[in-house]
């Protein structure tokens, strides 16, 4: 799905897909003859990311997303019967397509989506799946699903983007840091309110802190490393700070507070030109793990979410970084297919995933679940999500050597065309 | 250089004789040494003029006596334990290499009784046993069978029958965290206060390689009992633990072994043996972890109990790692030890531990080659690496970053302080920085080394040794530990205002309808509240109190008298990498400014406080990181 539509801005790279799109690739082409066509411009290309001016924010929304009462299959008639409190009626339904459509509460995302700037991507999940939080939650940081992976999949991709530290490559804004962002050379920025970054102290305390690493040589590795993220701390929290006190947005980003504030947060460095390429941001408080009296609940954290993610692309467009940033919105697992006792539902497996930006290819990807063929009442994943890191990966942030990060072969879905 | 290290292990046995009178002639010289040596040595940090040959760096044979020195013996303290305060390190130095090696390693000849065990607050009740899965499943039982976790619904006719079984659900988990958290702290009083740090110090790498979360066992008691085996067990024989480990309750529950059965065996168990406890990945094939699992089908536990379920077991012939036979989880064990990689895997992990990330392949070799010589025991293995010339190489000695349990407890014990202070709290300085005791982040524990520091954590260990050097008053200090989350003040706050649990519990602020009309037979948010209201009432107070700091009567017992000389001896005392001169030379004038003299006198608050500040700025340099 080569498809240029609102690049204003076209590298030279970018150029030379076009040429690719310009030779007339059909859409309907076998998959096999579009890889090879990405392959052909990837072997053109110089360095280890050929689109060093994108920027991946990545979305979790933790405690399990309930992906079937969020991108609705309306014409199931199995998923009426499963869930007899809870389905979203089918008047209700913002319909996107003749198959699926979304809760009611996404208002934000059936505008982006119409505005051709949301993919979904359906059935996400893994083999072998876990229902538990912690482990599953686990797997997808790591992106390792039923294995003992120390680093987090972008703490390994920055490893694999610049072996040399970039500083500030990845900001995690969180009270700690998420498993995800940790990387063996990449140390991220983790921070939960910007004023936060500072010393304690007094001001002679302070200066002679500040001091203690002035004209310091000859060092073993592990104590330059420790003053070279000194001093990153110690100019990265002056940035971060200025940057959020300069900052302020007409944009609406909805009365969900958190992750909304979050947003403004990352929006804010975007707006200051931090050299950040990835930023992870949550939607905290295990808020979807929805078992009881999931219908309120689930309206209002949906409502918030999407109106929050809808008002960031707003604000990026309004910074004029619209066309370099991509969301990745993801859970841990989605629910079980047929709802509880207590009008929620319990820890299920797949569930679907949520891109956002301007330079996407947006629509739905990948296949709906059946609801009728299960693993013992839950979904049967029907998309790795490794393929959609993949996707981001190579086709978003321009890195094309995506095994090694992955920890084994899966293929992009053809959602970004350059 | 080949070298045995049985031979040594016997020249360490016929010393032993002799031990009880070596010890109070070196206990008399060190006392002698130390006083002489004090005006020298407790003002300069090491002796700069020595500097050891690189060849050092990987020679595992032993540091020659005339090398051993008090510097080395800081080190081997820092290592081997938490550190400790120049006293302590003057008596291991006054020894020979090996007898303090000796003295580290074979802890169990030393007196530990005087710490106390556990104080549990007895938060189980009878009924509680086994505990159900979710808040869900307990309303089911209670349906079902008419009572669940001990408690019956209220009479027929009642509103919110089931009330009681949801809010003693919610107590479970609470109390169950509330508890561990006491649990995390008492461990952290003995990692201080214990004479055998290096057994405090093998329990945690044990915690580590064999993580095990609260967050999924949900049960103090487990955890408990894990780390009083692993403590036990901590520097005997890998096998033994390893089987420890594998009929662990808290583990069995952790890697959902219960769910392991000959029809639907979980491989959770099985991968996790190979990939993380035993072999690492790379030297075995799915398949051998499916056959592995299957061996350990039926090892599970009732609550407490390991307990093998013959019925679950799957007794047909397994294939794993070439051999064939109808095996059981202790003969996988057995054949797991039989391969080479799996010593390797093993003083891998022990040595970057202990000494450094970079190991070669010749010394994973020769320690490999001495575990297993030692059919897996591994006080050989800890005795030659505490030995070797390599510990005490220049890459070795002030390299390695602290972890934040580490960070607060060496502090601590440097500061020659005798408990571990709860204000602030140590669960919560740790846990800020990305380590608190039985919450490892998932199966692999924790990844260590340069992955404890990002610009925010490397920011925040200043600010929370702060606290520590500057603690709030008992009074101004909130109780972690009775801390209601804001959603829970709410409610607490909307029924002391008279409201109804319907009305108290309304999500939103609105004064929507929002689970209203949804809470006939329960209300679980105020069963929630109540959770933690129950929880309040049986978890016992940690009682709280700050370190009884006195950094003036410290650096005066060392005999300073001078700004200079008290900068120092806190260098001397707290860092086991140097600081630059420059560096020094800016702490030693900011205590002048502060006392706004050289000598050491004057008001004596005013002299505690500037000390307290020096030191501040000593434990914020990068070099106070690293140990």
């Amino acid at each position: 799905m080569i498809n240029l539509n609102t690049h204003s801005n076209r590298s030279r790279r970018a150029m030379l897909r076009m040429g690719l799109g310009g030779l007339g690739v059909p859409l309907a082409m076998p998959l096999m003859f579009r890889r090879m066509a990405g392959a052909l411009a990837a072997d053109d290309l110089e360095g280890r990311s050929d689109r060093p001016e994108r920027i991946l924010v990545v979305v979790e929304l933790s405690g399990g997303n309930d992906g079937l009462n969020t991108v609705v299959p309306f014409r199931e008639d199995e998923y009426y019967r499963v869930r007899p409190t809870l389905a979203i009626s089918r008047n209700d339904v913002l319909k996107v397509s003749d198959e699926a459509g979304f809760h009611p509460s996404l208002v934000g995302f059936e505008r982006l989506y119409k505005d051709g700037l949301l993919a979904v991507v359906e059935g996400c999940g893994y083999p072998n799946p876990s229902l538990s939080h912690f482990s599953s939650m686990g797997f997808w940081h790591t992106g390792v699903p039923n294995g003992g992976e120390p680093l987090g999949w972008i703490g390994r991709l920055q490893d694999a983007l610049t072996p040399a530290e970039v500083p500030n490559a990845t900001v995690n804004i969180a009270s700690s840091q998420s498993l995800a962002v940790r990387g063996r050379v990449h140390s991220p920025l983790v921070f939960d309110n910007p004023n936060q970054l500072r010393r304690v102290g007094t001001d002679a305390e302070l200066g002679a802190i500040a001091g203690l690493s002035r004209g310091a040589t000859d060092e073993s590795s592990g104590l330059a490393f420790l003053r070279s993220t000194s001093k990153n701390a110690t100019s990265s929290g002056k940035i971060v700070r200025d940057a959020w006190s300069s900052y302020q947005t007409p944009v609406d980003y909805g009365i969900g507070g958190g992750l909304a504030s979050d947003l403004q947060k990352v929006a804010a460095l975007i707006a200051a030109k931090l050299p950040t390429r990835i930023y992870y941001v949550t939607y905290r408080g295990n808020a979807f793990d929805t078992h009881v009296h999931q219908a309120d609940l689930h309206a209002r954290i949906l409502m918030y979410a999407s109106d929050a993610i809808r008002g960031f692309i707003e604000d990026l467009a309004r910074i004029g970084r619209g066309d370099d940033v991509a969301i990745m919105v993801f859970t841990e697992f989605g629910r079980r297919i047929e709802e509880n006792a207590s009008q929620g539902t319990d820890h299920g497996t797949a569930g679907p995933m949520f891109i956002v930006g301007r330079s996407l290819k947006g629509g739905f990807y990948g296949r709906p679940p059946s609801l009728v063929d299960t693993d013992d009442g839950n979904l049967i994943m029907t998309t790795d999500f490794r393929s959609v890191y993949a996707t981001m990966i190579a086709e978003w942030m321009g890195y094309r050597d995506t095994d090694p990060v992955l920890k084994g072969t899966f293929e992009p879905l053809g959602m970004f065309a350059g | 250089m080949m070298w045995n290290p049985r031979d040594v292990m016997a020249g360490m046995r016929s010393m032993r004789s002799v031990n009880r009178i070596r010890f109070v002639v070196q206990w008399c010289v060190a006392v002698l040494c130390g006083s002489l040596i004090l005006t020298v040595q407790a003002f300069a940090a090491g002796d700069p003029a020595e500097s050891l040959p690189d060849s050092w760096i990987g020679d595992l044979g032993p540091i020659p006596a005339d090398k051993w020195n008090y510097d080395r013996a800081a080190h081997l303290l820092e290592r081997a334990g938490f550190g400790g305060t120049p006293e302590e390190i003057r008596n291991l130095a006054a020894q020979s290499p090996g007898e303090a090696v000796e003295h580290i390693v074979h802890y169990e000849k030393i007196d530990a009784s005087q710490l106390p065990p556990f104080d549990e607050s007895g938060i189980w009740e009878p009924g509680m046993d086994p505990f159900p899965p979710s808040r869900a499943e307990a309303v089911r039982i209670a349906r079902t069978e008419g009572e669940a976790l001990g408690v019956k619904p209220l009479p027929e006719g009642e509103s919110r029958r089931l009330q009681p079984i949801v809010d003693k659900f919610f107590f479970g988990l609470r109390a169950n965290v509330l508890e561990t958290r006491r649990l995390a702290l008492w461990w952290a009083d003995r990692m201080v206060a214990t004479p055998r740090p290096l057994e405090e110090k093998m329990t945690l790498f044990w915690h580590g390689h064999f993580a095990t979360s609260e967050a999924k066992v949900r049960d103090y008691r487990m955890m408990l009992a894990q780390n009083r085996m692993l403590r036990e067990r901590a520097t005997d024989s890998f096998r033994e633990i390893l089987l420890g480990v594998m009929r662990d309750p808290a583990m069995l529950v952790y890697l959902d072994n219960g769910k392991n059965v000959k029809d639907h065996p979980n491989e959770n168990f099985g991968r996790e043996l190979l990939e993380l406890f035993t072999m690492g990945v790379g030297n075995y094939t799915e398949y051998d972890i499916r056959e592995a699992s299957r061996a350990f089908t039926g090892w599970t536990n009732d609550v407490l109990e390991f307990r093998f379920d013959a019925k679950s077991h799957d007794s047909d012939t397994k294939e794993f790692l070439g051999q064939r036979g109808p095996l059981g989880g202790e003969e996988i064990i057995d054949i797991i030890l039989a391969q080479p990689v799996t010593a390797e895997f093993v003083v891998s992990k022990i040595y970057r531990y202990f000494v450094r990330d970079d190991l070669s392949e010749q010394t994973r070799r020769r320690l490999a080659a001495v575990l297993r010589n030692a059919e897996y025991e591994l006080k050989p293995l800890l005795r030659t690496i505490f030995l070797s010339k390599d510990f005490f190489s220049n890459d070795s000695v002030g390299t390695q970053i602290k972890s934040p349990v580490q960070l607060f407890v060496s502090t601590y014990r440097k500061l020659g302080l005798k408990q571990t202070p709860t204000i602030p709290d140590f669960n919560a300085l740790t846990g800020r920085l990305g380590q608190s005791l039985f919450y490892p982040p998932n199966v692999a524990g924790w990844a260590g080394g340069r992955t404890w520091i990002t610009p925010a954590t490397f920011l925040d260990r200043g600010n929370a040794l702060h606290s520590v050097l500057f603690p709030p008053q008992p009074a101004d200090f909130g109780h972690p530990d009775r801390a209601l989350p804001a959603i829970y003040r709410k409610v607490e706050h909307r029924l002391a205002q008279g409201m109804n649990i319907t009305n108290a519990t309304r999500a939103g602020d609105s004064g929507s309808s929002m689970l209203a009309e949804a809470d006939e037979d329960y209300n679980t948010r105020y069963g929630g509240y109540r959770g933690y209201v129950l929880a309040f009432d049986r978890v016992k107070l940690v009682p709280r109190r700050r370190g009884d700091l006195d950094l003036a009567g410290m650096v005066s017992g060392a005999g300073a008298e001078t700004a200079s000389e008290a900068v120092d001896h806190l260098l001397h005392r707290f860092l086991r990498a140097p600081l630059a001169a420059s560096a020094r030379t800016r702490i030693v004038q900011h205590l002048r400014d502060r006392l706004g003299t050289e000598e050491l006198t004057g008001d004596p608050q005013a002299l505690e406080d500037a000390l307290r500040s020096a030191l501040y700025i000593v434990l914020c340099a990068p070099e106070y990181q690293l140990g």
